[in-house]
């Protein structure tokens, strides 16, 4: 084969050769054919000539396109024959293509063999040469190749992708099988805890809430309960008419035997309710309180030492036909005078409930007020738009003379005041009952005596700059001390002794001191409005009642806000008052209740006031939603007169 | 110092908006879906926690923003979300009907563990212990589902739980461990005492329950995953403790005879270093009995004396009785065992009990053995038959009982767990077959809070204080009982409502007495009714004594009122509301005890009448 092969490069070469000298062609021809560097002569190509020209007589054809003739072929015995002579026969081999017998030199012959061995054509060839490194890299500081890392050295390799892909291919068809199957899996339990406490401790969750342990059960969820366990047939029935959530969950039966208890069928269910809670349910922690009730109230100092203060209903006054609204009692402590709605003011004696006097004025009464001083027995009582200052005919005939002397308004003129308040205020005679009618500009609400009685104050709510009036009797004149008053007023106080002055507006109180006529304080009560005021006698404290119910205790020395604020009534307070000269104070409201309550307060500044609750006195009906309109403490004893809206006045004794 | 409002860099809030995430955005931060969020949630225990101001509104969940956090760093959701892939893969591949790639996927799907949860959940033994309530009664009531191919719940998983719950049990049986049983409407109660921890479970009652439509199973699965691999290693490390290879192998004929318990309690039994006498005094291992009687025979039969003797006498001088048995405990058994076990341990020992077909063998099978008693059952694999000589006690629940042995009693079993709760062998008088028996009682209840025990609780105590200080227990405590209520109380024979109940009545009593005696006073004196009234009133006015007593004439009720009213007044609006609080719950407690009585003074004058 190798042979072969090396012949027909031979003979490819030679052709090659043939064409770039075609002009010597001729001059070739002549010569030598056997010459190795010579064009062979025939031109037919490479094609089997074996096949087909095994019939021809001819081989191929020259360059002129002569038929090149078959030389005659030998015989085989006498070529083999010549070839047993000839010792050179063994180089000697067939040119089928051009029909002839080459002999190979020695040269050839060294040739083949080298390429028979696998070795390099030509002995001269060197492979293994000394390199030569024609760059000169020393001292040049750079590689190679300064080119940056091609981008295929971070790629995944494509053909490996290939290659991966046709094994997936494999797999999947089943070519190649995939390992079996994963074992069943097996749940392979080990000592999870060991006794490394310490470590566990720092592992510890911080804010973590572990889920509370559900209820364990009691007698009811027995299957075999005690009897009283079971509800009745009413109680059963009765379940239905409860809303859904109120309803019991669980309703105790009894069984006769253990075979006989059934299934539970919302077992499943109840164990995802309690799922739920544990992975949908917010966890807080709470601290439950487990103290007995009775310790979470105050340490209040016995009602017995406290003695004594108003506790039983001892007389009740009757005679009015409507509710009374207010009531005042003499500075004396003998007489109690009422007003009421039926138009009527009535004075009583007190010890016996016995009625001295009636007035018929004609009018509600709103407000009424003795005057403070024992030897002025005067009565002032509010109507809508008028004040009357009465004389009540109490005292001796020296008394009534100055009385009436003092109750007697000259000629209506006169009296007139000047300035603004001209309008606002007319002092006149009220001829039927012989007294003093003071006639407002608009409704009157409130009057209150200074402690000397010779002042007093009216508050007429809608008569802005002149809403606050104070009037004095001995002169029959009325002044406005304010220009202007933050608010409505309700009521105005004097204070007992100091030349100080109160005025509540809806939810403050404004203090002021009327010798330098000027607000010394603004008290915040932090109610809704207020409905009345008291002054302790010292002078010192205040309290404020108000239309929710709630009662203020102020301490002006302390602060412009309540020193205690107690919520004792369920409706409106409807007074607030001091007892003159025992430590005690009253609320009444219009839930038909009064309350009496025990106030120490000391000369030491330090101390705070002494607040005690002390007792509730009920009796009064309501009527129309009223209960108690007025109360009022006796001025010597510690009694309390309440006047309700059932039209009796009542008076509570120690 | 910086001012307040000072936020460091890269700090983005502070206070409520910061400690806290809606659940919305913590499933958007977690980029998760919601049930991925709430497996998440179930497996690590998180729960929503309430801010104190509920900055996003009202009506949302809010998480603890640390709780996401360590949610964001968890394993398990990297692994949760391969697990999704994969389950596309497999969708994917059933969608294009390559089921066999879709097996093929479907038996590769990436695993996850949960010990390293459990672990974080519960750093000691203790926290596990301490939470297994919830656990074991998933457990078991997964464990009594029926094992259906084709229903919601893999067969698999529900025997997974029945063989976990029976370990669990053999492992309280072996340690007598179990304290308290209850028979509810829902399921028997028990409750087990391990390593000074109360654990308490509920398992259904043995019947077919029912699947209902409103439960979401895929989240009761997600908590029973976390539960069986909680029991699996608790369960190991409790085996551990006894010096038992866990997981059990088992006895393969008995575990075909479907009492896998008893088979459990046997390899328990036998594993284990320490064996138990009681365990193998059973007929089926005779061989080993014997040994063991030969290794030790004179301990174990004078302790069986003991005890028949004990049984035959019950109240005649227990005190030396058991002097005796502690004696001759501590020879055989450990001596640092507690008294609570202790009594445990001997309240059936060396009683033989047999359970008849119809009896719930399973609870009776796990709570007998734990109390010390030997038990069989009707059925094969059987340690003893019907016919044994030495049974004790037949526990029957049927109406009529056809043949009796005259050696042994037959009791219905309410009396078995009434025994346990009270741990003294009760007498079988009402138990017997065929009768209704006593009220069963609950014992989780404490008397004191309650304010009311059942007559037939009243009736255990009796027995069990006569049982403890040899007193017989008296017929009936009648007048008896109010003469002298403070000692009763000593005694423990009543508590102390009742207590204070009795010394009420005996004050009402008193001052009848002494109004009576006054009465008769003034009747000799000679004065007359109608005079002694006015005689009051004029008292009235008078000095203040007197006034002090005619306070006390006021009806109590508005006095108590009033007085309740005037502190009120002066409480805070705070304490003035827990006080106010507080009243509601006593007066609904109160008002319970009494529709109680009420009850039961009914039924009492209608079975009379």
């Amino acid at each position: 084969m190798a042979e072969e092969k090396h012949e027909e490069s031979l003979s490819d070469e030679a052709e090659w050769s043939d064409d770039g000298v075609s002009s010597e062609n001729e001059k070739a021809e002549e010569s030598d054919s056997s010459e190795d560097e010579v064009a062979p002569r025939n031109t037919v190509g490479d094609i089997p000539l074996v096949e087909w020209h095994k019939d021809e007589e001819h081989i191929g054809y020259d360059i002129k396109g002569k038929k090149l003739k078959k030389q005659p072929r030998k015989d085989k015995l006498a070529s083999f024959l010549e070839g047993a002579d000839d010792p050179k026969n063994w180089r000697k081999i067939y040119d089928e293509y051009n029909d002839e017998e080459v002999e190979l030199t020695r040269d050839d012959i060294r040739l083949i063999q080298r390429l028979i061995s696998g070795r390099t054509p030509h002995a001269e060839v060197n492979p293994y040469e000394d390199y030569v490194d024609w760059f000169e890299y020393e001292d040049k500081g750079h590689p190679l190749s300064n080119a940056p890392e091609p981008k295929r050295r971070f790629i995944p390799s494509k053909w490996e992708a290939k290659k991966v892909a046709a094994l997936v291919r494999k797999i999947r068809a089943g070519l190649i099988k995939a390992p079996d199957k994963p074992k069943e899996e097996e749940a392979n339990y080990y000592l999870l805890w060991g006794d490394d406490t310490n470590s566990a401790e720092n592992k510890k969750r911080i804010n973590y809430i572990p889920a509370p342990k559900l209820k364990l059960p009691g007698h009811e969820e027995s299957y075999n309960p005690s009897v009283e366990y079971i509800p009745t047939e009413e109680e059963i029935n009765s379940y239905q008419l409860m809303y859904e959530e109120d309803r019991p969950k669980f309703i105790p039966r009894r069984y006769l035997s253990l075979r006989s208890v059934p299934a539970y069928d919302k077992s499943v269910k109840e164990m995802f309710d309690r799922c739920l809670d544990q992975y949908l349910c917010p966890r807080t922690r709470k601290k439950r309180i487990n103290i007995d009730p009775e310790s979470l109230k105050p340490k209040l100092p016995s009602r017995k030492d406290l003695r004594p203060y108003p506790t039983t209903c001892y007389l009740e006054y009757r005679g009015h036909a409507g509710p009374v609204n207010c009531i005042s009692v003499d500075p004396s402590g003998q007489w109690l005078a009422s007003g009421s709605t039926d138009g009527t003011t009535r004075m009583w004696e007190i010890e016996t409930g016995r009625c001295l006097k009636v007035w018929e004025i004609g009018e509600a009464a709103r407000q009424i007020s003795w005057n403070p001083v024992a030897d002025r027995p005067i009565l002032a009582v509010v109507l809508e738009y008028d004040v009357l200052l009465l004389n009540s005919g109490m005292g001796d005939i020296d008394i009534q003379t100055k009385t009436k002397e003092l109750l007697h308004v000259g000629a209506p003129g006169a009296t007139e005041d000047a300035g603004d308040s001209k309008s606002a205020v007319s002092w006149m005679q009220h001829e039927k009952h012989d007294g003093i009618r003071i006639k407002h500009f608009k409704a009157v609400s409130s009057i209150e005596w200074h402690s000397k009685g010779d002042y007093f104050t009216t508050v007429v709510p809608s008569g802005d700059s002149r809403a606050v009036l104070v009037h004095q009797l001995s002169k029959k004149n009325s002044d406005k001390p304010f220009r202007k008053l933050p608010g409505i007023p309700v009521t105005a106080v004097f204070h007992p002794s100091k030349k100080i002055f109160f005025v509540a507006t809806k939810r403050f109180v404004q203090v002021y001191d009327l010798s330098k006529g000027q607000r010394i304080k603004k008290l915040e009560t932090g109610v809704r409005e207020i409905s009345s005021i008291s002054v302790h006698p010292g002078g010192d404290n205040l309290i404020v009642g108000s239309k929710e119910g709630k009662m203020c205790w102020f301490d002006l020395d302390l602060s412009t806000r309540p020193y205690k604020t107690l919520k004792a009534h369920s409706k409106d307070i409807t007074r607030v008052t001091f007892h003159r000269t025992y430590p005690l104070f009253a609320s009444a409201s219009d839930d038909c209740t009064a309350y009496v309550f025990h106030s120490t307060v000391y000369s030491d500044l330090n101390q705070n006031p002494l607040i005690v609750p002390l007792e509730i006195l009920r009796g009064h009906k309501a009527e129309h939603g009223r209960g108690v309109l007025d109360c009022k403490y006796h001025p010597r004893q510690p009694w309390l007169f309440t006047a309700g809206a059932d039209s009796t006045i009542k008076l509570y004794c120690h | 110092m910086p001012p307040k409002h000072y936020r460091p860099a890269g700090k983005k809030k502070e206070g409520n908006a910061a400690k806290y995430i809606t659940r919305t955005k913590a499933i958007k931060y977690l980029q998760v879906s919601l049930r991925v969020f709430r497996k998440l949630c179930i497996l690590k225990g998180i729960f929503p926690r309430v801010p104190k101001k509920k900055f996003e509104g009202n009506h949302k969940t809010y998480y603890s923003t640390k709780d996401i956090n360590f949610l964001l760093h968890e394993p398990l959701l990297e692994k949760l979300r391969q697990r999704r892939a994969h389950e596309k893969k497999v969708k994917r591949a059933k969608a294009r009907k390559n089921k066999e790639l879709a097996e093929r996927l479907l038996n590769r799907m990436p695993g996850y563990k949960l010990d390293t949860l459990i672990l974080e959940r519960y750093p000691t033994f203790i926290d596990a212990i301490r939470d297994m309530d919830d656990c074991l009664t998933m457990v078991h009531l997964f464990a009594s589902l029926p094992a259906v191919e084709g229903e919601r719940i893999q067969v698999n998983r529900i025997h997974k739980c029945r063989r976990l719950s029976h370990e669990w049990q053999a492992y309280i049986c072996r340690t007598h461990s179990l304290r308290k049983t209850f028979i509810s409407v829902k399921g028997v109660y028990y409750q087990a005492e391990v390593q000074g921890q109360k654990i308490t479970w509920l398992t259904p009652h043995a019947l077919q329950q029912v699947l209902t439509q409103d439960v979401d199973f895929n989240i009761m699965l997600t908590f029973l995953e976390f539960y069986e691999a909680l029991l699996g290693f608790v369960n190991f490390k409790l085996y551990h403790s006894i010096n038992v290879k866990y997981p059990p192998i088992l006895d393969s004929r008995l575990e075909a005879l479907a009492a896998e318990l008893y088979a459990l309690f046997r390899y328990v039994a036998t594993g284990s270093a320490r064996k138990p006498v009681e365990t193998q005094t059973s007929g089926l291992i005779e061989e080993k009995k014997d040994t063991e009687e030969k290794m030790d025979p004179s301990v174990d039969e004078s302790e069986l004396r003991l005890a028949q003797l004990q049984h035959q006498l019950p109240s005649n001088e227990p005190g030396t009785l058991m002097q005796l048995l502690e004696d001759s405990n501590t020879n055989d058994d450990d001596d640092d065992e507690d008294p609570d076990t202790k009594e445990c341990r001997t309240l059936f020992k060396s009683l033989k009990f047999f359970l008849s077909r119809e009896v719930p063998r399973e609870a009776l099978l796990f709570i007998i053995p734990a109390f010390g008693g030997v038990v069989s059952w009707e059925g094969e694999g059987a340690p003893f038959k019907e016919t044994d000589e030495d049974i004790a006690y037949q526990i029957v629940d049927r109406p009529t009982q056809g043949h009796k042995f005259l050696s042994r009693h037959y009791v219905q079993p309410q009396w078995v767990f009434d025994c346990i709760n009270a741990r003294i062998i009760l007498p079988t008088d009402a138990y017997l077959v065929g009768m209704v028996p006593p009220p069963h009682l609950s014992p989780f209840v404490d008397d004191e809070a309650e304010g009311y025990v059942p007559e037939y609780g009243e009736t255990i105590k009796r027995l069990q204080t006569a049982a403890k200080k040899n007193v017989m227990p008296l017929p009936d405590l009648g007048n008896q009982d109010i003469a002298d209520p403070q000692s009763l109380l000593a005694q423990g024979i009543i508590d102390r409502t009742q207590a204070n109940e009795a010394a009420e009545e005996r004050r009402k009593l008193l001052l009848l007495e002494k109004q009576y005696h006054d009465e008769l006073k003034k009747e000799m004196s000679g004065t007359t009714y109608s005079s002694s009234l006015s005689n009051k009133n004029s008292e009235n006015t008078g000095s203040d004594e007197m006034q002090h007593q005619d306070e006390d004439m006021v009806p109590v009720s508005t006095e108590k009122d009033d007085e309740d009213n005037r502190a009120k007044l002066y409480m805070s609006r705070k304490k003035k509301g827990l006080f106010e609080a507080m009243e509601i719950s006593n007066q609904r407690k109160k008002s319970k005890v009494e529709l109680l009585k009420e009850r039961k003074r009914k039924a009492e004058s209608s079975k009379t009448g």
